[in-house]
């Protein structure tokens, strides 16, 4: 008997195992708080089995057919061209892109004023808190608020995920520009550089390979989450698939519609690995690139 | 009689009020002189070349700069080449050298990335100047070691400074490399920019500066030509004596 409490008293002395006690007991707890119960997880297994038979197998007319009812409305003439599915992650890629090149426009500079290295200690840091209530919100809940404020469409789409990206790149982006080395800055600041072209000529060139494939991320999150936003009525593929899903239940053409956004997010993200490899890679810089983001480099 | 150009007056030099690493320090640059500055790793020869720089504040003490404090200089009068030289990485050899003609670019000209005639001009005659010419499109990261120590060099002469603070500017370079970076240091002070260079080795430093100063303990001294003379040469540079 008491070679069993012994046991047990140094088995609770373990912190591992008191804290895995404690989490377990939570669980339960919250379980039950949420009402969540094994004959829930029942019905679901009848339900799926009930969307799988209807949505299976994926009716692929929405790549072929025309939708008719497109906003904004599609005018080829090729019904493929205009179908829901076309449409949908043209407009998705389309949102994606906006946000990210408004995204990045409005994040560098608020980056490089909120750079312990750039910029002073006040400012950084009214600035940071700035771009961490920007990212509070996901993009779903900014997707909410701009289709109250512009209405539904694609409009709503790219000023959600624009502001998301502004916190979400400028925080990256921040880490990024004090992450160089503190030489070239000093050299600036000895020549009397003001702090704007200590930070344009010195900071960002040299930071030019991860900003550029912090951008690229932020694409492809973008494009995910441009997915989503539809949902809400922010444009975008979700926005389709919210179509079928009420108050049609075509779960068939949803299936349809999220094998062709898997398809598409996983070639955006493979090229897009592609192409970041070669910037995150040490040698040589691309001239392409280059002179895209700093034209006066010709001496 | 030539201007003084950097002139430091009893100045507590270091990070800590209570244990600074150099004290009292006087110090004076005339224009066109190229003093050198020794020491043994670790005893503050950066912090002194960074303190000159205006990018520390001296603990106590003055610094001033062409009859004004340092405070007040120009855009583009001091020069910095730091021990690791502070090139921007994956840029090219010119665009590293155009920025030290930025100083002086108007700010419709910076603001557009639309530099004057006057500034790509001299950017190439630096360039031509040091010997890189045909490397001006290169990325500096593909340069050799004493090839990129010229584009520092190149970057602080477009700017036409009064004052560079070189910080082990001839590093481990070998003999030859050492020789042509010290000739174009010298063009430079000829033209009239004064210029402190930290070499850790005072034997060669003797060779090319005006006057060498040393830091010793916590006091910056000048070395005499005499005691110049007793300063043992480092054992590496003596020939074994058969
Ligand atoms: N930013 C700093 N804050 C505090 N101490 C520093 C800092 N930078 C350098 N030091 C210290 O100052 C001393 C002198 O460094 P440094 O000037 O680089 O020497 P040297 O260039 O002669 O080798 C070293 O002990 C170093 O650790
Ligand atoms: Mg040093």
């Amino acid at each position: 008997m008491s070679d069993t409490s012994r046991v047990v008293q140094i088995f609770l002395k373990r912190p591992m195992i008191r804290v895995a006690l404690v989490l377990s007991v939570l669980s339960v707890l919250v379980a039950s708080h949420l009402r969540i119960t094994l004959s829930r997880l029942g019905d679901a297994s009848s339900n799926l089995r009930v969307i799988t038979q209807e949505a299976w197998p994926p009716d692929f007319s929405v790549v072929t057919d025309r939708a008719s009812w497109a906003y904004p409305p599609c005018e080829l003439q090729t019904d493929w061209m205009c179908s829901p599915a076309v449409v949908g992650m043209t407009q998705t890629l389309e949102i994606a892109f906006l946000a990210t090149i408004l995204g990045m426009v409005l994040s560098l500079p608020l980056a490089a004023a909120s750079a312990t290295n750039l910029a002073p200690p006040l400012m950084a840091q009214s600035i940071r808190q700035l771009l961490a209530a920007l990212r509070v919100l996901p993009s779903l809940i900014w997707a909410l608020i701009f289709v109250i404020l512009v209405g539904i469409g694609p409009l709503a789409g790219v000023l959600a995920m624009t502001m998301y990206s502004v916190g979400y790149l400028g925080k990256l982006q921040y880490e990024a520009l004090e992450g160089v080395s503190r030489e070239p800055l000093e050299v600036a600041r000895t020549m009397g550089l003001p702090r704007w072209q200590v930070a344009r000529f010195f900071a960002i060139p040299e930071a030019a390979n991860s900003l550029l494939s912090q951008m690229l991320f932020m694409f492809e999150y973008n494009v995910r989450h441009g997915s989503v936003v539809g949902l809400v009525g922010a444009g975008g593929i979700g926005w389709y698939m919210q179509y079928y899903l009420e108050p049609f239940k075509l779960y068939d053409r949803v299936l349809a519609l999220i094998i062709v956004m898997y398809v598409v997010v996983i070639a955006i993200d493979q090229v897009s690995l592609r192409i970041r490899r070669r910037f995150i890679e040490d040698e040589p810089m691309r001239p392409k690139w280059k002179q895209v983001f700093l034209p006066w480099t010709d001496g | 009689m030539s201007e003084q150009i950097l002139s430091v007056n009893s100045a507590a030099i270091g990070f800590d009020d209570v244990e600074p690493l150099i004290e009292g320090v006087e110090l004076r640059l005339r224009e066109g002189e190229i003093v050198g500055l020794t020491g043994r790793s670790g005893i503050g020869k950066t912090t002194l070349i960074r303190t000159c720089a205006g990018l520390i504040p001296p603990l106590s003490g003055s610094i001033s700069f062409a009859g004004a404090p340092l405070g007040d200089k120009a855009r583009g009068e001091v020069g910095l080449i730091p021990q690791r030289l502070g090139l921007i990485q994956h840029q090219t050899v010119g665009y590293n050298v155009l920025m030290g003609a930025l100083p002086r670019a108007k700010w419709y000209q910076s603001a557009f990335s639309l530099p004057s005639a006057e500034m790509r001009e001299s950017t190439r005659n630096a360039v031509e100047a040091v010997g890189l010419q045909d490397k001006i499109l290169t990325s500096v990261n593909s340069l050799s070691g004493g090839q990129q120590r010229r584009v520092a060099i190149a970057r602080a002469m477009v700017q036409s400074p009064k004052l560079v603070l070189a910080d082990e500017c001839l590093g481990e370079l070998d003999a030859e490399t050492a020789k042509g970076i010290i000739n174009l240091l010298r063009d430079l002070a000829n033209d009239g920019t004064s210029i402190l260079i930290v070499d850790h080795n005072p034997v060669r430093a003797r060779t090319f500066c005006d006057r060498v100063l040393q830091l010793r303990g916590k006091r910056l001294v000048e070395l005499g030509d005499e005691e110049q003379d007793a300063t043992p040469a480092l054992p590496v540079l003596r020939r074994p004596e058969q």
